[in-house]
């Protein structure tokens, strides 16, 4: 029995060290390299948010800009809300997914993807012509210039944070944020340049029109691209044991490339079908995004499920936690909903998952050690083990 | 474990008191942004244009209206009828380049006269530029009627064209805007070729 809780123990410790949960993040790290290079580009990306943007704010299109980004700043919540829920196991800090937001949305966006887009674009056009280009161009650039200025930010984030970042779901979520960061700083451009189009006129109606159509086709855009992109990397680096799967990262990668490419292009690829045109993004295109997210988010979680597993059992052991338990709160969406079945109450389940959640995270942050707060995150558990 | 105070460098890793583990993606990175920010603009100024505009060419400009464009000049961006593109009358884009004077077509939607659309131009691009108070009336071969103003400084000459496109309905209508600008002495030279593409400008075989 003896042998078996240590060897339960030593699991956990190595679970803890390889994960780096619990490890704190820093941003102000004036040492770090890898700081300064992120502090030159949000410093550039600033910049060039103003030069863009600061003439607008002082002119005819001030309601524009403003009603933009007050619009597409509420249209972050519900995205934060549904993010969060997605940073579960080994959960991410929230600075450092923060740090990553900012990045997608000033440096990636303003200092990277802005110029390089608009050169690319014009030789796309030298070399098409201005009809091929207008059909292709924004496919055969966005992808190249936008996904590698994200996924920039997440390797200036492994430099910051090289304990924190370490499995493929860690650039899965990392990715999201700094693909959402570059999102709505996108679409608050794009209510901006909606409103140039009609020289001011009716700004308010031009935000809205732009909140309606960039929310909806928002669900399948950068965050999503970032997502599996990042994952990607991180399979490349393979910075997790047993992680290193050069070829799988490769795919994700490229599909994340040719999604962006499609969603970019659907004119020009379902140019043969008016009916298509229309409605291809939304019944192929959006279904086929959604569906390569959950297969990439299902590969890249194997490990920190893992982690959680090894992370939990000691406390399986002594009888803290019970099998289904550990299944739900390391499993999948189908291993939490059939826990809820098993304790007949999704409420109920809901709670002994995120207390379990808690006591894993209390463990991790103790570095394996007894605390206070790891006994009082397990009294917990046992609280509501018995209502 | 991992072991150590976080942030404490190792003296044999630091250089210049930087992190050296921490040099190669922090170059990486810096190199990739530079190449796509430098790179492709780089790469743009040595690929020439070569689109000249043939004798026979008709813009589209959305909803069965149609422009000539000026015979050897740059089409850097816009369609021509003949490429069957489908084009929208309120955000159409045209853009002509010749030496040192560029012509710029935007369509937009609008209500209004084509005076009030001019008006509305100006005051929302650059309300304290330099442009001539006097709205001219200047009427296309189609019998298209629209205002014209001018400027002129330092830096070039400059004319903007505004058109409802329709001769029958002007209020309702598409809004097409013209910008002509041109380095200084310039103009005089295509100052002809440009008076023709204007008035070759027609609403639409509709009209």
């Amino acid at each position: 029995m003896t042998v078996t809780i240590s060897t339960a123990k030593n699991a956990q410790l190595e679970a803890i060290d390889e994960s780096g949960w619990g490890a704190p993040f820093k941003f102000f790290q004036p040492h770090n390299p890898a700081f300064w290079v992120y502090v030159i580009g949000v410093g550039a990306g600033a910049l060039g948010m103003i030069k863009y943007f600061g003439p607008a704010l002082g002119g005819t299109y001030r309601l524009a800009v403003t009603s933009g980004i007050v619009f597409f700043g509420i249209y972050l919540i519900p995205w934060l809300i549904f993010l969060r829920r997605q940073n579960r196991y080994t959960a991410q800090p929230g600075r450092l997914l923060a740090t990553g937001f900012v990045w997608g949305a000033v440096a990636a966006t303003f200092w990277i993807a802005l110029p390089a887009n608009t050169a690319l674009l014009e030789i796309w056009t030298k070399l098409l012509g201005p009809t091929g280009a207008s059909t292709w161009a924004a496919g055969l650039s966005a992808p190249i210039d936008e996904e590698w200025s994200k996924a920039l930010g997440l390797i200036l984030l492994i430099a910051l944070a090289p304990r924190l970042i370490r499995s493929a779901y860690d650039g899965f979520i990392v990715g999201a944020f700094i693909g959402l960061g570059f999102q709505v700083s996108e679409d608050v451009l794009y209510a901006y340049n909606n409103a140039t189009s009609s020289f001011g006129v009716g700004q308010l109606e031009s935000s809205l029109f732009i909140l309606a159509i960039r929310g909806f086709v928002g669900i399948t855009s950068h965050a999503l691209f970032s997502a599996i992109f990042c994952a990607g990397v991180m399979w490349v680096l393979g910075r997790a044991p047993g992680e290193r799967r050069v070829g799988r990262g490769i795919l994700a990668c490229l599909a994340a490339m040719c999604l962006h490419f499609a969603w970019d292009d659907a004119s020009g690829l379902f140019g043969w079908s008016t009916f298509l045109v229309v409605v291809g993004p939304y019944l192929i295109l959006m279904p086929l995004a959604i569906a390569t997210l959950l297969v990439v988010r299902r590969l890249a979680s194997a490990k920190e499920r893992a982690w959680m597993r090894e992370l939990l059992a000691p406390e399986v052991e002594t009888g803290v936690i019970d099998a289904p338990l550990l299944d739900a709160v390391s499993g999948l969406h189908k291993d939490r909903r059939h826990f809820g079945k098993l304790v007949h109450s999704r409420h109920r389940a809901r709670h002994l998952v995120e207390s379990a959640g808690d006591l894993a995270q209390e463990i991790a942050a103790a570095g394996g050690q007894e605390t206070p707060r790891v006994a009082h995150a397990r009294a917990e558990v046992l609280r509501l083990r018995r209502t | 474990m991992s072991t150590g105070i976080p942030g404490w460098v190792p003296v044999e890793h630091r250089w210049f008191g930087l992190d050296r583990r921490q040099m190669k993606p922090a170059l990486f990175v810096l190199v990739v942004a530079l190449l796509l920010i430098y790179g492709w603009p780089a790469l743009n100024a040595i690929v020439p244009w070569d689109n000249p505009t043939k004798v026979g060419d008709v813009l589209d400009l959305g909803d069965g209206a149609t422009a000539v464009p000026p015979v050897g000049w740059q089409l850097e961006d816009g369609a021509l009828v003949s490429d069957r593109t489908g084009v929208s009358a309120t955000n159409d884009n045209v853009k002509l380049v010749k030496a040192g004077t560029t012509i710029q077509m935007t369509g937009a939607a609008f209500n209004g006269t084509a005076a009030q659309f001019l008006d509305q131009v100006i005051s929302s691009e650059d309300p304290d530029a330099d442009i001539s108070d006097t709205p001219a009336t200047f009427t296309t071969t189609s019998g298209l009627v629209g205002v014209v103003r001018s400027a002129s400084g330092t830096g070039g000459d400059e004319l903007l064209a505004a058109f409802k496109m329709s001769r029958t309905e002007p209020a309702a209508a598409p809004a097409l805007l013209v910008e002509v600008a041109a380095v200084p002495g310039e103009f005089q030279q295509v100052s002809s070729e440009v008076d023709t593409f204007l008035r070759s400008i027609t609403s639409g075989a509709n009209e």
